[in-house]
C-alpha cells in the first residue's frame, strides 16, 4: 500500500475521530453550562454570531492591529480550512477549485499562525502562557499538514511524491492538529475559546450590547427567592456560565484592572478562569497566567456546588473590584466580569452579612438615613441655605428641569460644585427646582455593595417621590446617580430623561444659552469618570464644555473608553482593601505626566478620591467649577 | 522725646485708688512720686514671713518678691458656714467619689441637694455617703451638712451589692426626703439604679433640671425632654445645678450605720491591664497620632509603648500603609475624645480636625510652624519629629530612672 | 467560642430610633447583646422581644435582628401603653435562664434603663452592668467571668454567680451585619400577653423633644468691684498655643504637660 493510498483511508477516520469527540465534547460543555441557572435564550441572537464576531468583537480587538489582522489571518483561514477539510476529506467533493481553495485557507491560517508564534516569543505578563505556548504550534501544524497533504491532490505535486516518513509526518501532524482544533475546541482546549465563544456571542446575556448599543445597568434579582445572589458555579446563570468559557486569557482585562495595577488581589482574567474551574471542577493550580497580588496560586479549588469564596478565591478578590467596568471594555469576548462580581457581593452581603471594611455601617446608614454617612436626613438642604432653590412639593409642582442633587450635599467640597452648577443653571434661565430632603441616595454604593435589597427600597421610594411631580428632564453632577436614574430604575418604573450637568451644559452653551469666555489658557487634563464615560459613552460633552473655554486639554495616556478609575467607584472606597498603592495615587501619576496643572472632573466621588492624594499635585476641579470662572456676566 | 517728666494725673489716680479696675494691673508699673521720682510701693513688694510678718527683702539677690506678692494676694477667704443642728428633713447624696476625690458631677449633685435641702426657707441637711477612701479636702465647701463614710477595705474594691444594702440601712434609719446620685458611668448611674429596685422606687433618671416640685429629664437616650412630677430618686446629669459655692459646711461625721454584710454575688477580680493598642480610639484618653510627616515608624510605634498612648493616624498614614484603618483619626474614621491628643506630622486636614474637635490637650510635632495643627495646639514643637519624639523619651526615660513609678493597683478585690 | 449548648441565653432586644433620623432601627445596645449571645451560644440563643408585635417598625427592626442569623425571634404581643417590665418578670417567674442578656438603655421612650435592674431584684438574682464580655463560664460552680467597661477603654473583671442579667455596653464587639436574606427567611413566633398592667406612672408626664441644654457660663465670683469689672471686659485667654522650636526644650514641655495631665 503506498502513501498515496494510505492516507486517503485513514484521513476520513482521522477526521471523523475528531469531529465525533468533538460533538460529545461539546454536548458534555453544553451539559457542564446547563448546571447554571434558567435565563431567556435569545435563538436569534445565534444568526448574527457572524456579524457580531466581524463588528463588535473586531471593534474591541481593532485597538490592537497586529493581533486583530493576525486573529482575521488565522481564524478566517482555520474556519475556511475547517469547512473545506471536511468537504474533501470527509465528504470525499474532491474538486481543482476546492483543493485551491484549501491551499489558499491554510496558507492564510499558516501565515497567521507564525504572527502569532512571534507574539509569543516575548510574551508580554497579561498572556496566559501553558497550553496557549502550545496554541501557535499547533495552528502551524494543523496549517502546514493540510497545506501539505493538498499539494499533491491539487497537482502541483505529482501524486506519488513524498515517501513513507513524509506520510508518517503528515499523519502525525493530522492527528495534532486535528486533536487540538476539533477535538480541543470543546474538550477543554485553547479553541475552546472559539466554540464557546461563538455561542457566548450569540447567546449573550445583555443582546442589547452588540450593534452600537450599550448595555451596562446591573441586572436586578428577584429579592423573594431562596437564594441571592451566586454563591456556587452553578448559581449563575447558564448563559454567565458559556461566558466565562469564551475566555481566550488575552489579558486585556488584567491590564485595564486599576485594582490588580495598584496590587490589590483582584485579576479579573484569573476571576473568570476560576469560574472555568469552579464550573468544571477541579483545584487552579493549572492557570498558566498572573495570580491575584498577593495570592498564591493553586491553593483553591472548586467545583459546581462548591461555595466560591474562600474556596475558589478570596473575599477580598470580589472586594477589590472598583465596577470601573475597564475589563468588560476591553474584553474582547464580551464577557461580563462586573456582572459576576456584583452577583458574588450580592451573597456575601445579603446572604452571609459580610460586607467588609466600613460597608456594613454605610448600607446601616442607608438604612436609617437614606445616605451613606448617617447624616441627619432634614439636614440635606443645609448647603443650600443661601441658594434660595425653589423645592419640588413645597414651592412648585412643576419645573422643566430636576436637579438631582445626590449625596454631594453633605460633602463640603462637593458642594462647591453644586453652587457652580446652580449659579450657571440660574445664568441659562432654566427652570429647575430640586426635591430638598426627600431626596434620597440613588442607591448605586448599595447595589455595587451587592445589597439589592437597599437598592429597591431607595429605588422605589425615589421613583414614588419623583412620580409626584412634573418635569422634562433630570440633570445631576453624579454620573453614578445619573447612571441608576437612566439605566438602572427602568426595572422598577422610572423612565426618565436624565441628563449629566455636562451633557446639559454643552446643550446650553450650542444654543447660546451660556456664554464662556474662551481665553482660558489654563494647562489642564481631563479625568473621564467611568460611569459617565465607559457607563454611559459621554466622553464628548465634556471636552466640547472644556474647548468652548478655549482649553487644549492635554490628554492622559489613558483617556476616554481606556480612562483609570479614581478608586472610588462600586464602593471600592467604602470596603477599602489593601493593596501595594492606592488607586488615586496612580490616577494622579497619570495626570502628572501630562504636566497638566489642574485635573478636570466631573464626579463628586472623582474630586474627593483625587484631592485625597497628597499635595503636592495637580489642583481639582469639577467642569462646573471651571464654567463659572469661565462665565461672561451677561449685562443687564 | 523730651526728659522733662510730665504727670500723667490719670495713672496717678489709678494708682490711688484701689477700686478702680485697672488699679491691679498697674500694680506692675514702675511709680512715680508726685515730682517725678521712682518710688517704690511697699505695698506691692515683699512677702509674708513665716510668723506673718511682712518682710520685704532688700539684698537684691533673690526674686522672692515677686512670688512673694502672689502669696500675698492670694487670700483665703472665709466662707460663711452654714450649720444645720436639727434639720427638718435629710438629703441623701451618694457621690462616685473617682480617685478618691470629687469630681464636677459630684459637686453639681450637691449642690442640687443643697438647693432641695434649703428652697422655700426649708431646713433639711445634705447627707453625703462617702465609700472607699476618701483624699478631698474640700469636703466642707462641696456643701456637705452630714457625712457617712465607708472606709473598710471591702469598699475599696466594686462591690455595688454591699453599698445598695448600705444605703437601704441608711434610708430605713435617715428616712431621706430624696436621695441624689449622679447619673454617670462612675458608679453612681448603677448604684442608683440597683438602690432604686431594691426600694421599689421609680427614679427619675436624667435629670437636668429642677422646677420645684416638676423635673426635666432627658429621655429616649437624649433625644427627648420628660417633664414629670418630683420622684424620690433621682439620678442627675453633670450641671443639673450650680455647685455650692458661698457656703461653707460642717461635714459632721455621722455613724456609720451598722452594716449587715450580705452574700457577694459579684467578685471584683481587679482591673485588667489593657494594652493601649486594643482600647477603642473614640474612648482612648490619650494618643499618640502619627501622620505623612512620621519617617521613622518603628520609633513611632516604640514612643507610643512607652508613654502608654494609644496610637492613631492620619488618612495619609492609613493610606500608604503604615498604620491599619481602625486607627484613623478623623471625619471619615473615628471622632477622638482624648484629653491629650499628641499629633506627630499632621498637618490638619479638615476631616483630621473634626475629629479631633473634642480633644482637651493637643500637641503639635510639625515642622511646619504654618500648619493648621500648629493653630490648633496647645503646645507646638517645631522640628524634626523624630528628634523631637527621642528627646522627649530620653526625658521620660530619666525621669523614670530618678523616681522609680510605684506601681498602684487599684481596686485589688 | 461557644459554651456548653445546655446553657440557656436569653437576649431581650428592642426597637431602637436612630437619633438624627428617628428613624427605628437596631437599637446599639441591644445588638450588642445579641451578638454577645450569639457568640457564646450561637443558634441556641432564644431572643426575646416585647411589644407591639403588629407594628411595621416592629417586624422591620426584628427583621434586621432576624438578619443577624437568628431562627426565629419570640415575640409577646402587649399594648402600647403596658408595663414591660412586669410582662418580662411573668415570662421568666417560672423559667429563669441562666443569663439574661439585655442593652443598657432604650433608645426611645423613658429610656431610664431600669428593665435589667427591675428583672434582677424580682428574680432575685444578681446584675452585671456595663459588660463587654462573657470570658468563661463554669457550670460546676455556677460561676462566670465577665469584662465591665470602664471609662477610657479600661476594663475591669468580675466574678458572677449563675443565673445573672447583664446588661451589655457600648464598648462590647459591635454586632454582626444583618443580612437580609436571613432576615426574610426568620421567623417571628408572636405569643398573645393578656396579663399585661399598664404603666399608670407615665400618665402625667409630658414628653418633648430634647431642648438645648444652657451651657454653663464661667462664673467669676468676684470679691471686688475692680475684679467684676476685669471678669466682664476681659479677653477670653488662649487661643494661640505655645510654639517651640528647639527640640530638647520641647520634649521637656511636652513632658510637664503630660505629668500636668497625669498621663504618664
Amino acid at each position: 500500500m503506498s502513501f498515496a493510498e494510505f492516507l486517503p483511508q485513514l484521513l476520513p477516520i482521522l477526521i471523523l475521530l475528531g469531529l465525533v469527540l468533538a460533538v460529545i465534547g461539546a454536548l458534555r460543555r453544553i451539559l457542564l453550562w446547563r448546571q447554571g441557572q434558567e435565563s431567556t435564550i435569545h435563538w436569534a441572537g445565534l444568526f448574527s454570531i457572524p456579524q457580531r464576531y466581524l463588528v463588535d468583537l473586531h471593534h474591541v480587538v481593532a485597538s490592537d492591529k497586529y493581533i486583530s489582522n493576525t486573529h482575521v489571518a488565522t481564524a478566517g483561514g482555520f474556519v475556511l480550512t475547517a469547512l473545506l477539510v471536511i468537504l474533501i476529506y470527509l465528504f470525499d467533493v474532491a474538486t481543482n477549485i476546492l483543493n485551491y481553495a484549501l491551499l489558499a485557507s491554510s496558507g492564510l491560517m499558516f501565515v497567521g499562525a507564525v504572527f502569532v508564534l512571534m507574539r509569543r516569543i516575548n510574551p508580554p505578563p497579561n498572556l496566559s502562557l501553558g497550553p496557549w505556548s502550545r496554541l501557535p504550534y499547533s495552528l502551524l501544524i494543523f496549517s502546514s499538514s493540510f497545506f501539505v497533504l493538498t499539494l499533491p491532490a491539487s497537482g502541483l505535486l505529482p501524486i506519488d511524491s513524498g515517501s513513507w516518513l513524509l506520510a508518517i509526518l503528515l499523519v502525525v501532524g493530522i492527528i495534532w492538529g486535528v486533536g487540538e482544533m476539533f477535538f480541543g475546541l470543546t474538550w477543554g482546549g485553547p479553541m475552546k475559546h472559539a466554540f464557546a465563544g461563538a455561542l457566548h456571542l450569540g447567546l449573550h446575556r445583555r443582546q442589547d450590547r452588540f450593534g452600537g448599543g450599550r448595555s451596562t445597568g446591573l441586572i436586578s434579582i428577584d429579592l423573594e427567592k431562596d437564594k441571592l445572589g451566586v454563591e456556587k458555579p452553578e448559581d449563575f446563570k447558564w448563559s454567565q456560565l458559556l461566558s466565562f468559557d469564551a475566555c481566550v486569557e488575552c489579558g486585556r482585562c488584567e491590564k485595564a484592572c486599576p485594582a490588580f495595577a495598584a496590587g490589590q488581589p483582584l485579576n479579573p482574567k484569573k476571576i473568570i478562569q476560576d469560574m472555568v474551574v469552579g464550573m468544571a471542577g477541579g483545584n487552579t493550580a493549572k492557570f498558566a497566567g498572573s495570580a491575584y497580588p498577593g495570592v498564591e496560586l493553586g491553593s483553591h479549588k472548586g467545583g459546581a456546588v462548591i461555595p466560591i469564596v474562600d474556596v475558589l478565591l478570596e473575599a477580598n478578590t470580589l472586594w477589590s473590584c472598583t465596577t470601573c467596568r475597564a475589563c468588560v471594555q476591553e474584553c474582547p469576548m464580551m464577557i461580563e466580569h462586573v456582572d459576576a462580581i456584583v452577583d458574588m457581593r450580592r451573597f456575601e452581603t445579603m446572604e452571609k452579612g459580610k460586607t467588609p471594611g466600613k460597608g456594613a455601617e454605610v448600607l446601616d446608614n442607608l438604612n436609617t438615613t437614606d445616605n451613606p454617612n448617617g447624616h441627619a436626613p432634614s439636614s440635606r438642604m443645609n448647603w443650600a441655605a443661601d441658594q434660595n432653590l425653589a423645592v419640588f412639593g413645597s414651592d412648585v409642582d412643576r419645573a422643566d428641569v430636576l436637579l438631582w442633587i445626590g449625596d454631594a450635599a453633605f460633602d463640603m467640597r462637593n458642594q462647591r460644585t453644586l453652587r457652580a452648577m446652580i449659579t450657571l443653571l440660574r445664568a441659562a434661565k432654566v427652570d429647575f427646582a430640586v426635591l430638598g430632603d426627600c431626596e434620597c441616595d440613588s442607591g448605586d454604593l448599595a447595589r455595587r455593595l451587592g445589597d439589592e435589597a437597599t437598592f429597591q427600597r431607595l429605588a422605589k421610594t425615589n421613583i414614588a417621590t419623583m412620580s409626584q411631580f412634573e418635569f422634562k428632564h433630570i440633570v445631576t453632577a453624579d454620573p453614578h446617580a445619573f447612571h441608576c436614574l437612566k439605566n438602572e430604575y427602568a426595572d422598577f418604573g422610572g423612565h426618565y430623561d436624565v441628563y449629566h450637568h455636562t451633557g446639559f451644559f454643552a446643550d446650553l452653551v450650542k444654543n447660546g444659552k451660556i456664554k464662556l469666555n474662551t481665553n482660558n489658557a489654563i494647562s489642564l487634563t481631563y479625568h473621564d469618570p467611568c460611569y459617565l464615560g465607559r457607563y454611559n459613552g459621554e466622553y464628548d460633552a465634556p471636552r466640547y464644555l472644556l474647548e468652548a473655554m478655549g482649553i487644549n486639554v492635554k490628554e492622559m495616556e489613558r483617556s476616554k473608553s481606556k480612562s483609570r478609575c479614581c478608586g472610588g467607584g462600586g464602593g471600592a472606597a467604602v470596603t477599602d482593601i489593601p493593596g501595594k498603592q492606592r488607586i488615586p495615587d496612580m490616577r494622579m501619576d497619570d495626570a502628572n505626566s501630562t504636566g497638566a496643572e489642574i485635573v478636570a472632573v466631573a464626579c463628586p466621588g472623582c474630586s474627593q478620591m483625587l484631592e485625597g492624594v497628597v499635595e503636592p499635585r495637580p489642583q481639582v476641579k469639577d467642569i462646573a467649577e471651571l464654567m463659572l470662572d469661565a462665565l461672561c456676566e451677561e449685562v443687564v | 522725646m523730651s526728659d522733662i517728666f510730665r504727670r500723667d494725673p490719670r495713672t496717678q489716680w489709678i494708682a490711688r485708688n484701689r477700686l478702680h479696675p485697672l488699679h491691679v494691673a498697674n500694680i506692675g508699673e514702675p511709680e512715680r512720686g508726685p515730682s517725678g521720682l521712682l518710688r517704690k510701693n511697699l505695698h506691692n513688694i515683699g512677702f509674708i514671713g513665716a510668723n506673718g510678718v511682712k518682710r520685704i527683702d532688700r539684698s537684691g539677690d533673690s526674686k522672692g518678691g515677686l512670688s512673694g506678692r502672689k502669696a500675698t494676694t492670694a487670700v483665703e477667704i472665709v466662707l460663711p458656714l452654714h450649720q444645720i443642728d436639727k434639720p427638718d428633713f435629710y438629703i441623701l447624696v451618694v457621690v462616685d467619689l473617682v480617685s478618691a476625690r470629687l469630681n464636677n458631677h459630684d459637686r453639681d449633685t450637691l449642690g442640687l441637694a443643697h438647693h432641695m435641702a434649703n428652697s422655700n426657707n426649708a431646713k433639711g441637711a445634705v447627707v453625703a455617703v462617702l465609700f472607699g477612701e476618701v483624699k478631698e479636702d474640700k469636703l466642707d465647701t462641696a456643701g456637705i451638712d452630714r457625712l457617712i463614710h465607708f472606709d473598710t477595705s471591702a469598699y475599696q474594691s466594686y462591690n455595688p451589692e454591699q453599698r445598695c444594702a448600705d444605703l437601704c440601712n441608711i434610708v430605713n434609719e435617715l428616712q431621706p426626703k430624696h436621695i441624689l446620685l449622679p447619673d454617670s458611668i462612675n458608679g453612681g448611674g448603677d448604684l442608683g439604679r440597683r438602690l432604686a429596685a431594691k426600694l421599689d422606687q421609680r427614679p427619675a433618671c436624667g435629670v437636668w433640671k429642677v422646677n420645684g416640685e416638676q423635673l426635666v429629664c432627658r429621655g429616649g437616650a437624649g433625644k427627648t425632654d420628660i417633664t414629670r412630677p418630683m420622684a424620690k430618686i433621682l439620678l442627675v446629669l453633670e450641671e443639673c445645678s450650680e455647685p455650692v459655692s458661698e457656703t461653707r459646711h460642717q461635714s459632721l461625721l455621722m455613724p456609720v450605720v451598722s452594716s449587715v454584710t450580705v452574700k457577694q454575688r459579684i467578685l471584683d477580680l481587679g482591673n485588667m491591664s489593657v494594652d493601649p493598642n486594643a482600647i477603642n480610639l473614640a474612648e482612648a484618653g490619650f494618643i499618640l497620632s502619627g501622620g505623612n510627616g512620621v519617617k521613622d515608624w518603628p520609633e513611632f510605634h516604640l514612643a507610643a509603648k512607652i508613654l502608654g498612648a494609644t496610637e492613631g493616624a492620619s488618612r495619609v498614614a492609613v493610606d500608604d500603609g503604615f498604620m491599619p484603618r481602625d486607627r484613623q483619626v478623623g471625619a471619615s474614621g473615628t471622632w477622638v475624645t482624648a484629653r491629650v491628643y499628641i499629633a506627630v506630622g499632621i498637618s490638619g486636614a479638615i476631616q483630621h480636625m473634626q475629629g479631633i474637635a473634642q480633644c482637651d490637650k493637643v500637641v503639635a510635632i510639625n515642622n511646619n510652624d504654618s500648619c493648621d495643627m500648629v493653630k490648633r495646639a496647645d503646645l507646638s514643637a517645631i522640628g524634626d519629629s523624630s528628634e523631637i519624639l527621642g528627646e522627649l523619651l530620653n526625658v521620660v526615660r530619666q525621669h523614670a530612672a530618678e523616681k522609680p513609678v510605684n506601681h498602684v493597683v487599684i481596686n485589688h478585690g | 467560642m461557644i459554651f456548653d449548648p445546655s446553657l440557656n441565653i436569653v437576649t431581650l432586644v428592642s426597637i431602637g430610633e436612630h437619633p438624627l433620623s428617628g428613624r427605628p432601627r437596631r437599637a446599639e445596645q441591644d445588638a450588642r447583646a445579641l451578638e454577645l449571645g450569639l457568640k457564646l451560644v450561637a443558634d441556641n440563643l432564644q431572643v426575646l422581644y416585647i411589644g407591639q408585635a403588629k407594628s411595621p417598625a416592629t417586624v422591620s427592626v426584628l427583621k434586621d435582628y432576624l438578619g443577624m442569623g437568628l431562627g426565629q425571634i419570640q415575640v409577646l404581643d402587649v399594648p402600647p401603653q403596658a408595663d414591660i417590665s412586669n410582662t418580662l418578670l411573668e415570662n421568666f417567674k417560672a423559667n429563669c435562664p441562666d443569663i439574661i442578656l439585655t442593652g443598657g438603655r432604650a433608645e426611645n421612650g423613658e429610656s431610664s434603663g431600669m428593665i435589667p435592674y427591675l428583672l434582677a431584684e424580682q428574680l432575685n438574682i444578681p446584675i452585671v452592668t456595663s459588660i463587654t464580655d462573657i470570658v468563661s463560664i463554669d457550670m460546676l460552680t455556677g460561676l462566670a467571668e465577665v469584662l465591665q467597661a470602664l471609662p477610657r477603654g479600661q476594663r475591669r473583671k468580675i466574678k458572677v454567680s449563675l443565673p445573672f442579667v447583664a446588661s451589655v455596653d457600648m464598648a462590647a464587639p459591635a454586632p454582626r451585619q444583618s443580612a437580609y436574606g436571613c432576615a426574610m427567611r426568620g421567623q417571628l413566633v408572636v405569643k398573645d400577653f393578656n396579663q399585661s398592667i399598664d404603666d399608670v406612672g407615665q400618665r402625667h408626664w409630658q414628653v418633648n423633644s430634647a431642648q438645648m441644654r444652657p451651657k454653663r457660663l464661667k462664673i467669676v465670683k468676684a470679691k471686688t468691684a475692680a475684679d467684676r469689672f476685669k471678669a466682664a471686659t476681659a479677653k477670653i485667654q488662649g487661643g494661640s498655643g505655645k510654639v517651640i522650636y528647639d527640640s530638647k526644650e520641647s520634649a521637656q514641655e511636652i513632658f510637664k504637660l503630660l505629668r500636668d495631665e497625669e498621663m504618664l
